[in-house]
């Protein structure tokens, strides 16, 4: 009974924004039937935006999770990338197609795989104001004068927006994903020597003298000994991917950051 | 659908063909990947379009316009950025709309700062931003893209 409790809350949680929009589209169509249908029609365009743009997204995750290598990308858009960097981040966010919500899984994905927080900002600013056919718009409606000096403007503040970001924001702001915290032992190199038992013996158990995870890590703490056992371990199969140890998940820990809102 | 995003639509499907040619195991296993997190971002995203159409009902673009006709340009130049902060209006909307209000006449300061906070600052796709990017980032971006966004307007004020 209660893990069905505890089902039906999390997936409140998860679909917290659509149950409360739903609500609010309710409560309209009950008050202002005719407000609610004038909602409804204008958010149609943005609907068939997204089905345009998602399967774009969807494929370009893929292939620069598959495609591309991690070094071209920390090469590129990496914390060293400097200059260039900013150059190549600024190109491939005017070149983007779609509303700027398209641009967060890409964005994270490039993240995850090296690209710097502060190229991850002009990549995402850029994504969001300039783009080719809008700047056409522009320069057709406001003039040509008018759409350059905005474009210069907007270019620098980027860059200076940027590089605040990458000083203010560290990596470990940034939400981990579950996935990413799976520790795993590979069975093929393991030689089964115990070493790793001496600190995690709680979490690995011997099996077939394979050295098994029993559960995945949970806390600080439990990764911190796995962390230690992968050090110990003589052929290095405790893998822990994507863990550095500034990134090691808060949970039931105060927040210590200080929010300015 | 316009030429732009099918040119994408085309090169994204020919690239992905091209990772699963090259390396078929690891491009399933970034499918995959790619279908938890679009997954566990749909249903916010469907959330954020509709609310955009309920923002809009509520605050359409004729409203916006009365915004950036005002006389006070300091007023309106802070309304106009909170205006373009909270809403989402295609380009082609937007431009026509602040391209026949400075035609009329309107002080463009107030114009700019609402061209790029209605796509640097979003407080509707916010939500989103904070599950990508951690609250920290998502406030410190759209708070200095905001800041930068005035700063803008009112260079652009100074120079034209």
């Amino acid at each position: 009974m209660k893990a069905n409790k505890d089902n039906v809350i999390s997936l409140l949680k998860k679909h917290k924004l659509l149950l409360i929009v739903s609500l609010a589209y309710l409560i309209l169509v009950l008050v202002a039937p005719d407000r609610a249908r004038e909602a409804f029609s204008g958010s149609l365009y943005y609907l068939v935006e997204m089905l345009q743009v998602l399967p774009i997204i969807f494929l370009l995750t893929i292939v620069i999770e598959a495609l591309v290598p991690k070094e071209l990308i920390v090469k590129g858009l990496g914390e060293k990338s400097g200059i260039w960097g900013y150059a190549l981040a600024l190109l491939l966010g005017s070149i983007s197609a779609g509303p700027v919500y398209a641009a967060f899984p890409l964005t994270k994905m490039l993240h995850k795989k090296g690209a710097s927080i502060a190229n991850v900002v002009v990549i995402l600013s850029a994504w969001a104001v300039i783009k080719i056919p809008m700047l056409a718009n522009e320069a057709k409606f406001l003039g040509v004068n008018f759409m350059i000096l905005r474009w210069i403007l907007t270019v620098i503040s980027i860059f200076l927006m940027a590089f605040l970001m990458g000083k203010i924001i560290r990596p470990s702001d940034l939400p981990i994903e579950p996935e990413n915290t799976a520790v795993v032992i590979n069975p093929n190199t393991c030689i089964g020597c115990e070493v790793c038992l001496d600190s995690t013996a709680d979490l690995i158990a011997m099996i077939d003298h394979k050295a098994m995870l029993t559960r995945q890590p949970i806390g600080p703490i439990e990764i911190d000994s796995l962390r230690q056992s992968s050090e110990k371990c003589p052929v290095h199969a405790i893998h822990l991917p994507e863990i550095p140890s500034h990134r090691v998940p808060k949970i039931d820990m105060p927040d210590q950051t200080i929010e300015t809102s | 659908m316009d030429i732009f995003t099918l040119v994408f639509l085309v090169i994204a499907v020919v690239l992905a063909i091209v990772s699963f040619v090259k390396d078929r195991k690891k491009t399933l296993s970034a499918v995959k990947k790619s279908r938890k997190m679009m997954g566990s971002m749909l249903s916010e995203i469907i959330a954020i379009i509709f609310l955009i159409g309920l923002i809009l009902a509520f605050l359409p673009p004729e409203l916006i316009r009365e915004f950036l006709g005002s006389s006070n340009t300091l007023l309106s130049t802070l309304l106009a950025a909170l205006a373009g902060s909270i809403t989402l209006i295609p380009a082609f909307v937007a431009f026509p709309l602040i391209g026949s209000l400075v035609d009329a006449g309107a002080s463009i300061v107030p114009a700019v700062a609402f061209l790029t906070t209605l796509t640097m600052v979003g407080i509707v796709t916010f939500p989103l931003e904070k599950k990508e990017f951690g609250t920290r980032f998502a406030l410190a971006r759209n708070l200095s893209s905001l800041f930068f966004a005035i700063v803008i307007a009112l260079t652009m004020g100074v120079i034209l």
